[in-house]
C-alpha cells in the first residue's frame, strides 16, 4: 500500500509567545540540536514512507531552510521525496488556507500526483517516535475509511484535545473537539490515515469543511463511514504551551529519559551543525545537561539544555533553562528557569528569572504564568539588568530599550 | 587556471602504533569528531578547489567510508569533485605505489583527463588551516615550475625535516633532507607542492634506475632545483604533523586550552566532516567535566578532566578519565580510571580497571622508539577485563580480547598481541 504523508506545519501557535513569533512551530528547536519537525520527518523515513508533503503557511522561511531538499531524512529522491507546499494563488484559488482540511484540499493535485492509496496526516509540531507501519497495517486490516491515532491524556487536559469515544472493536462512535468537560481520556493525536479516494471525495463534496478535527471527522462518523481508532502507546511529548515545551526539554535530562535518542534503529535525523565538539573550560561546572556541538561552557551549567554555539562565560550560571543557538552569556550573570531564543546576547552580572513573584504575565496571562522567563530571538540584554518571572522580552529588543535596571515579574519588554 | 589537488593518503603511519593497525593515518580521528584528512580536504574546498583526488593504498576502508561521495565537503559534483585513486593492475607499470612521486606518476592519465594546468600535491596527515590561493597566486606571479610551501622550524629540529636554502627572492637554491649540520637555515618543507602540470609529468617520466623519480623529497625536487624555477612560499600559520603518539596526544589536548592556536570556530574556515547523527552530549547529575572536548553522543556519568572524547563515548558512574583521548563509542566501566591514555574506537574498559598508573616510564619493549613518553595506547575493539591495571607506555593491539591478558597487572612497557 503506497502511502503519502502530509505534515501540517502551517499553523501559528500563540501559546508559545515569542518562540513562534519568528518561526513556524515545526521549526522550533528542541533537545538542543533538533527542530520539532525532525520527529515527524524521521518517523516518516524510518517507517519507509518516502513521499512527504510539508504544508506550510505561517513564517515558513527557517523551516524551509532547515528541510532543504530533505537530505538528512533521506528524502532527497527522484521519485517522491519531500515537497514544501506553500499556499499559492490561481484561477479559483484565493486567499490563505483556513484550516488543516482546507490546506489539504488546496493541495489535492499534489496528492493525486503521488498516486498513493493512503494519505497519512501528521502534525509537524509533535514530538514523538512512531513506526507508522503498524498503524497503516491496522488501517488496511480493518478496511477503515479513516483511522484516527489516539492516546491517553491527562484527565485535566481533555479540553485541549479532540476526545474520542470508541466501541469494543475500536470503531469510533464520537469525536468531540476540545470539550469543556469530558469523562473520556482518550484523545486524537492529530494523526489520521485516510483512504485517498474517501479523502478526495469528502473534501470536494464539503467545501465548507476547513478543519479535520472540527468538521471532517465528526461528519464522517455521523455518515456512518468506517472510522476506526488506533491506540498509540509510545513516547509523545506535548510541546504546545511554554510550560509543556520547557518540561519536555527538561525531561530529556533524566537518567533514563522517556525519549531514547540513542536507538540506532530509530535515529532522529537532522542537519549537522558543522560545529566543533562541546568545549568545557578548566573552571567550568557542568551537571545534568544536554550540550550540543559548538557550545562552550566556561561557567556553570546545571540541569539545562544548550544548543550549538552557546557561550557561557566564566562566572556565569545557567540553571533549569533552555538556551538556543549562538547565545552568549556574560560573566557573573545568573539565568534560572528561562527559555532564551537564538542569537541573544546577555551582558555581565545580569539576573534573568529572579525572585519568587509568580504573577502571570500582564499581557498574556493565559500563555505565560508558570514562572518561566522567555527571551525572544536576537535580543541584547545590557549588563546588570534584573528580570523577574513570567517576563517576555520581544525579539530584536536592543539594550537601549531597557530603561530600568529591574524588570518586575509579569512585565513585557519590547 | 585549472587546479587539481592530489592528496597523498596511502601511508601507514606506523609511528601511531595501534591507531593505524586498521586504518590509514589520514583516517585517524582527531579533535573528537574529525578525522585528520578533514583539514586538508576542508582547506581545498575552502580555497575554492573542487577537483580533488585522494591516493590511497594502506588499509583504505575506513578512509573510503568516511569520504563516501564527498558530500560533507561539497565534493559530490558532476564536474570535478572527489576521486579515490587506489592502485590497480594494468598492462604497463601499474602496481603498488612505491613512493610519493611514483604514486602520482601512476596517475598521470587521471591528471591529463582533468585538463588541469596546475597540480597541487598535499599530504593527508597534517593538521593546519591554509588558504592555498595565496600560494597559487605566488606560484603564478613568479612563473615557477614548482613552488614548495615552507615554514620556519626551531633550529634544534632541523634534522627532522627537508630544509630549503633560498635566496632573497625566495628561489630555492639547495635542498637538504634531514641535515645533521645546523647551518642550512630553518625553512622546512611542509609537503605542499604546486607544479606546472607539464613540468611535473616530464620530470616523473624521467624515472629510470639511474635517475629514480620515486619520491618527491629524495628524487624529484633535488633534480629540479638546478634546472627548473623552484620557489619557496612561506607559511606562518599553525601546522602540526601528528605522526607520533606524543604529538598526536599533545595536539589533541592543546585544543582544550582556552585559546588554542588551532581555531575550530572560524565561520569563514569551517572544518567539514561527516556528521555522526548523534544526540547532544548528555551530562548526568553525577557527571563532572573540566577542561575537555566532548562530541555529540557522549554520555558522561563520571568524571572527565583535560581530555578529548569522540562521539558516543560512555563514561560510567565513578569512572575517571584524565589527560586522555577516547575515540568513538568506547565504553568506560564503573569506577575505572583512565590516565594519559589514547583509547581507540569501540573499546570496552571493564569496571574498576586502572589504565595508566605509576611513574615507571620504561619505554615500550616492542616499539621503544614509538611509545616512550608515558602514554598508553589501546587499539580498537579491545576488551579490557575488569580490574586490569596498566602501567605506562603499554600497547594493546587492536582486537585484543579478555583472554589475551595473561595477568591483571600489565607493567609499564608491555605489549598485548604484538604485531
Amino acid at each position: 500500500m503506497k502511502t503519502l504523508a502530509l505534515i501540517m506545519a502551517g499553523g501559528a501557535n500563540k501559546n508559545l509567545s515569542v518562540l513562534t513569533q519568528v518561526r513556524a512551530e515545526a521549526a522550533l528547536p528542541f533537545g538542543g540540536k533538533f527542530r520539532i519537525v525532525d520527529f515527524a520527518l524521521s518517523n516518516c523515513s524510518n517507517s519507509e514512507i518516502y513521499s512527504v508533503g510539508v504544508l506550510t503557511q505561517y513564517m515558513p522561511r527557517s523551516l524551509n531552510d532547515h528541510i532543504g531538499v530533505g537530505k538528512p531524512w533521506e528524502l532527497d529522491r527522484t521519485r517522491g521525496g519531500v515537497r514544501l507546499l506553500q499556499p499559492y494563488l490561481g484561477p479559483g484559488i484565493t486567499g490563505w488556507e483556513k484550516g488543516t482540511a482546507d490546506a489539504v484540499r488546496r493541495n489535492m493535485d499534489y496528492v493525486d500526483e503521488q498516486r498513493a492509496d493512503a494519505v497519512l496526516i501528521l502534525g509537524g509540531n509533535h514530538v514523538y517516535k512512531m513506526d507508522h507501519r503498524t498503524m497503516l497495517r491496522y488501517h488496511q486490516e480493518v478496511n477503515a475509511d479513516v483511522t484516527i491515532g489516539i492516546r491517553s491524556v491527562n484527565p485535566f487536559e481533555t479540553h485541549r484535545f479532540g476526545i474520542v469515544t470508541t466501541d469494543a472493536n475500536m470503531r469510533v462512535l464520537n469525536f468531540q473537539e476540545k470539550p469543556k468537560r469530558s469523562r473520556e481520556t482518550v484523545a486524537s493525536m492529530g494523526i489520521y490515515v485516510f483512504k485517498t479516494d474517501v479523502l478526495r471525495r469528502h473534501l470536494k463534496k464539503y467545501p465548507s469543511h476547513l478543519d479535520f478535527g472540527r468538521d471532517v471527522l465528526p461528519a464522517m462518523i455521523a455518515q456512518g463511514k468506517r472510522v476506526f481508532a488506533y491506540k498509540y502507546e509510545g513516547y509523545w511529548a506535548n510541546v504546545g504551551t511554554l510550560q509543556a515545551y520547557w518540561e519536555a526539554n527538561m525531561a530529556l535530562l533524566a537518567e533514563t529519559p522517556a525519549l531514547d535518542m540513542y536507538d540506532p534503529n530509530w535515529v532522529i535525523h537532522t542537519p549537522s551543525e558543522e560545529q566543533p565538539p562541546v568545549k568545557v573550560g578548566a573552571n567550568a561546572h557542568v551537571e545534568n545537561n544536554l550540550l550540543s556541538n559548538g557550545a562552550i561552557v566556561d561557567g556553570v551549567a546545571e540541569h539545562s539544555v544548550l544548543s550549538s554555539g552557546v557561550y557561557i562565560a566564566e562566572g556565569a550560571t545557567v540553571r533549569n533553562s533552555i538556551i538556543m543557538h549562538d547565545c552568549k552569556i556574560g560573566a557573573g550573570t545568573v539565568i534560572d528557569r528561562a527559555i532564551i531564543d537564538k542569537n541573544t546576547i546577555i551582558g555581565e552580572n545580569a539576573h534573568i528569572g529572579f525572585g519568587d513573584n509568580l504573577v502571570p504575565n500582564k499581557d498574556i496571562p493565559d500563555v505565560l504564568n508558570t514562572g518561566l522567563t522567555v527571551v525572544g530571538k536576537s535580543v541584547h540584554i545590557p549588563a546588570g539588568i534584573k528580570i523577574g518571572r513570567n517576563v517576555v522580552i520581544e525579539p530584536h529588543t536592543s539594550d537601549k530599550r531597557f530603561k530600568n535596571k529591574e524588570i518586575p515579574s509579569g512585565d513585557t519588554v519590547r | 587556471m585549472r587546479v587539481v589537488a592530489m592528496i597523498m593518503a596511502g601511508g601507514a603511519g606506523t609511528r601511531l602504533t595501534a591507531l593505524s593497525d586498521n586504518r590509514a593515518k589520514p583516517a585517524v580521528p582527531f579533535a573528537g569528531k574529525f578525522r585528520i584528512i578533514d583539514f586538508t580536504l576542508s582547506n581545498c574546498v575552502n580555497s575554492g578547489i573542487f577537483n580533488v583526488a585522494i591516493l590511497t593504498q594502506y588499509k583504505p576502508h575506513s578512509l573510503n567510508e568516511h569520504i563516501g561521495i564527498g558530500k560533507p565537503w561539497d565534493l559530490d559534483r558532476q564536474h570535478g569533485g572527489v576521486h579515490l585513486l587506489h592502485p590497480y593492475q594494468g598492462k604497463a607499470q601499474e602496481d603498488w605505489y612505491k613512493g610519493t612521486a611514483n604514486a602520482i606518476a601512476q596517475n598521470i592519465d587521471y591528471i591529463r583527463r582533468t585538463q588541469a594546468d596546475t597540480v597541487l600535491i598535499l599530504s593527508g596527515d597534517h593538521i593546519y588551516a591554509m588558504d592555498y590561493r595565496e600560494m597559487l597566486d605566488f606560484h603564478y606571479q613568479t612563473q615557477a615550475d614548482l613552488t614548495l610551501a615552507v615554514r620556519n622550524v626551531p633550529l634544534e629540529e632541523t634534522d627532522r625535516f627537508g630544509i630549503m636554502t633560498v635566496d632573497d627572492a625566495m628561489q630555492v637554491r639547495d635542498f637538504h633532507e634531514k641535515p645533521k649540520d645546523r647551518d642550512k637555515g630553518t625553512l622546512a618543507s611542509m609537503g605542499v607542492y604546486i607544479f606546472k602540470t607539464d613540468v611535473l609529468i616530464e620530470r616523473l617520466l624521467e624515472d629510470s634506475p639511474e635517475t629514480p623519480r620515486i619520491d618527491f623529497g629524495s628524487h624529484v625536487i633535488p633534480s629540479m632545483i638546478p634546472r627548473d624555477k623552484v620557489m619557496a612560499f612561506l607559511f606562518d600559520g599553525y601546522w602540526v604533523d601528528v605522526g607520533t603518539v606524543q604529538s598526536y596526544w599533545e595536539t589533541n589536548l592543546e585544543l582544550t586550552n582556552p585559546m588554542p592556536p588551532l581555531n575550530l570556530y572560524n565561520p569563514d574556515w569551517v572544518i567539514h566532516t561527516r556528521s555522526q547523527e548523534r544526540p547532544p552530549v548528555k551530562i548526568d547529575p553525577q557527571g563532572r567535566v573540566q577542561q575537555s572536548l566532548l562530541s555529540n553522543g557522549c554520555v558522561i556519568r563520571g568524571t572527565v578532566e583535560h581530555s578529548v572524547l569522540s562521539p558516543g563515548v560512555y563514561v560510567s558512574p565513578g569512572a575517571v578519565v584524565r589527560d586522555s583521548i577516547i575515540l568513538n563509542d568506547t565504553w568506560i566501566g564503573p569506577g575505572a580510571t583512565v590516565d594519559r591514555t589514547i583509547i581507540d574506537t569501540n573499546v570496552v574498559v571493564g569496571g574498576g580497571a586502572v589504565i595508566g598508573y605509576g611513574d615507571d616510564n620504561t619505554a615500550n619493549h616492542h616499539m621503544p622508539d614509538k611509545l616512550n613518553t608515558g602514554i598508553n595506547v589501546i587499539g580498537e575493539e579491545c576488551v579490557i577485563p575488569m580490574g586490569t591495571r596498566l602501567g605506562r607506555n603499554v600497547l594493546i593491539s587492536a582486537g585484543s580480547a579478555e583472554t589475551d591478558f595473561p595477568d591483571s597487572d600489565i607493567p609499564s612497557g608491555e605489549t598485548i598481541n604484538p604485531t
